[in-house]
């Protein structure tokens, strides 16, 4: 049986028998591959899975159609197992509200529950940083903090605010996001260089200790901006500063919403 | 297919940087597709620039005439004294060299919308200054569906001069229609003739008379839950197109005073309707996209016997969820003819 059609006999059993009221999936119009939400086993003929299917699912966990038809099936890579576990670690998700049809490379690895899931990334590496992105985070990091501000302020002028980067991105799934709170306006809706400034730092900060390194919100861009380059950038700090990787385990506490009382810092004591 | 005028020029296609680079020296301003990286964009041209031909931008024109962000007011502040500042509407002279069919027909619905109940200063001073050259197609892809909408890769909808290649793409013609466009010719070279390159074809996809007919009564379909499933409500779709304009109003400090700008807004958003009062009228996504299809295929041809789509499919090729409105219009289209008439 090859990938796919292990994919849609499994999608269609766990629908005939109820296990999930729906499955998120991919499906092809011409050469893209587009999310597939469906909710019965004769419509699992449309699914379809290669290496050109880039969207991170979760993301539509932030759906009310979505959470109310819970619990659901979803076909995911390490990259989108590691966000569910994000999303399960601050309680957005209860375990046992996904099943994860779970790709690994181009192998199938069958079917099974978050915990499972959980167990299958444990051994696995975090998503790897390209090399030209390494390479422009080390020339960065040599770069003096003004020459920085002004490559980032050049990088981010052609962002037009359309906010496809944060509705691609599984764990920005606030109703109220911050740069939509105008009682005061806290961060410039405007598309110039202070307002895209404002909103591509901020959402990256956001996104610390959280981002899975999918790089969904960089292919959603329709101005091709070098977010994944300014997400590497975050990850790479706290890897190595905090040895956090995001979505490494079930029961992780978030990294910026936990302290222990081991924290190698001693200010706080 | 569009004939030469009597007035066309002809030159070589690789030249067409040297016309940009005469008509900047003529006192214009170039706005022409150049290749930045993996994407091609319509751009303020540079002398220096390629501009790019082959590829379909990821921008509208809309941005030259509606730009994703516009200072219209400005206000000194000193104390509790407030003084509003008029700020000039930009009329540099403009030339949309290269733009496509699609894009140059979009102006109708903007021309209407910015002159309907009121006089857009800022969008008309731009209008007026703008010469637009629509390159005829010679390639579609199968996110074009310009004849779905009434429209053809040779359309000359608000055209000042066309743009085609003749000899197999090794030459263009820059052909006046208007005035304005005549003006253009000077820089262009000697008068000349040639017989233009066959447009590409782009099959119909879509009936969008049945379209138009069948929103008129399917505000409670409960179809649009699923044409609306895969929406995420980001502004992708809006800002890539040539014919939505919504915008939002923003009041933010600034030195010695505060700027009022004028910013791109979109309907798909999940707080695009949020009253003051907190009520969303359109808090589900369906209820957005049902409202986007519907302005574009019901409302807008309704209010001003337009449509509000002119099929260039930039929606298509860059909403992440792959939400467009060709494929919404298919599907329904697909509905009327499974239904049976009732008339």
């Amino acid at each position: 049986m090859s990938l796919i059609e292990a994919i849609r006999a499994d999608a269609s059993q766990l629908l005939q028998e109820g296990h999930v009221k729906m499955v998120l999936g991919y499906r092809a119009r011409y050469d893209r591959r587009l999310p597939l939400l469906i909710t019965q086993a004769d419509q699992v003929t449309a699914l379809v899975y290669d290496e050109a299917c880039w969207q991170n699912l979760p993301t539509y966990i932030r759906k009310s159609e979505v959470r109310s038809a819970m619990p659901v099936a979803i076909v995911c890579r390490p990259e989108g197992i590691r966000s569910l576990l994000v999303l399960a670690s601050e309680a957005q998700i209860a375990p046992d509200a996904v099943r994860v049809l779970a790709v690994v490379g181009s192998e199938y690895r069958g079917a099974m529950d978050l915990a499972a899931a959980a167990e299958l990334i444990k051994d696995l590496p975090p998503a790897p940083v390209a090399p030209d992105v390494a390479a422009k985070l080390d020339e960065l990091a040599a770069m003096s903090a003004n020459d920085r501000a002004a490559f980032w302020r050049d990088a981010l002028a052609a962002c037009t605010r359309c906010y496809a980067c944060r509705a691609s991105c599984p764990v920005c799934y606030c109703q109220n996001c911050v740069v939509e709170r105008n009682t005061p306006q806290i961060v410039s809706t405007t598309a110039a260089p202070h307002g895209n400034f404002a909103w591509n730092i901020v959402r990256a900060f956001h996104q610390a200790g959280r981002c899975t390194l999918c790089g969904a919100c960089q292919a959603a861009c329709p101005q091709d901006l070098p977010l994944m380059l300014l997400n590497a950038w975050i990850e790479r700090q706290v890897r190595e500063e905090f040895a956090f990787i995001s979505g490494s385990g079930l029961n992780e506490p978030p990294f910026i919403g936990s302290w222990s009382p081991n924290d190698d810092d001693k200010f706080i004591r | 297919m569009t004939n030469s005028s009597a007035d066309a020029r002809v030159f070589a296609a690789g030249s067409l940087d040297a016309v940009a680079a005469a008509l900047v020296a003529a006192g214009f301003r170039v706005v022409a597709p150049v290749r930045q990286g993996d994407l091609t964009r319509l751009t303020l041209w540079q002398p220096g620039q390629a501009i790019d031909l082959e590829h379909f931008t990821v921008n509208s024109a809309k941005e030259f005439l509606l730009p994703a962000t516009e200072t219209i007011q400005r206000y000194d502040i000193d104390g509790n004294d407030f003084t509003p500042v008029e700020v000039a509407p930009d009329a540099t002279k403009t030339v949309l060299l290269g733009i496509r069919p699609c894009d140059a027909a979009s102006l109708t619905l903007m021309d209407t919308v910015f002159n309907w109940d009121f006089e857009d200063v800022f969008y008309n001073t731009r209008r007026q200054a703008c010469i637009v050259v629509p390159l005829v197609c010679t390639r579609a892809d199968e996110s074009c569906f310009c004849t779905s909408v009434g429209l053809g890769p040779d359309s000359s909808r608000n055209a000042d001069a066309m743009l085609m290649f003749a000899e197999g793409g090794k030459k263009l013609i820059l052909s006046p229609v208007t005035e304005k466009g005549r003006t253009l010719a000077a820089s262009a070279g000697a008068a000349a003739q040639a017989a233009p390159d066959k447009t590409c074809d782009v099959p119909v996809r879509f009936n969008v008379q049945a379209v138009t007919a069948w929103l008129a009564d399917a505000f409670d379909s409960p179809a649009w839950a699923e044409l609306s499933a895969g929406c995420l409500s980001c502004g992708a779709c809006a800002y890539a197109c040539g014919s939505c304009h919504c915008f939002d109003i923003q009041d933010e400090s600034a030195a010695g005073g505060a700027v009022r700008y004028r910013n791109w807004d979109a309907c798909c958003m999940a707080l695009f309707t949020k009253h003051t009062s907190g009520h969303n009228p359109r808090s589900a996504s369906q209820a957005r996209w049902r409202q986007r299809v519907m302005h574009k295929f019901s409302y807008i041809p309704q209010r001003f016997n337009l449509l509000g789509c002119t099929g260039c499919g930039r929606c298509t090729r860059l909403c992440p969820a792959g939400m467009t409105v060709a494929e919404t219009c298919e599907r329904i289209d697909a509905i009327c003819q499974s239904t049976p008439s009732v008339k």
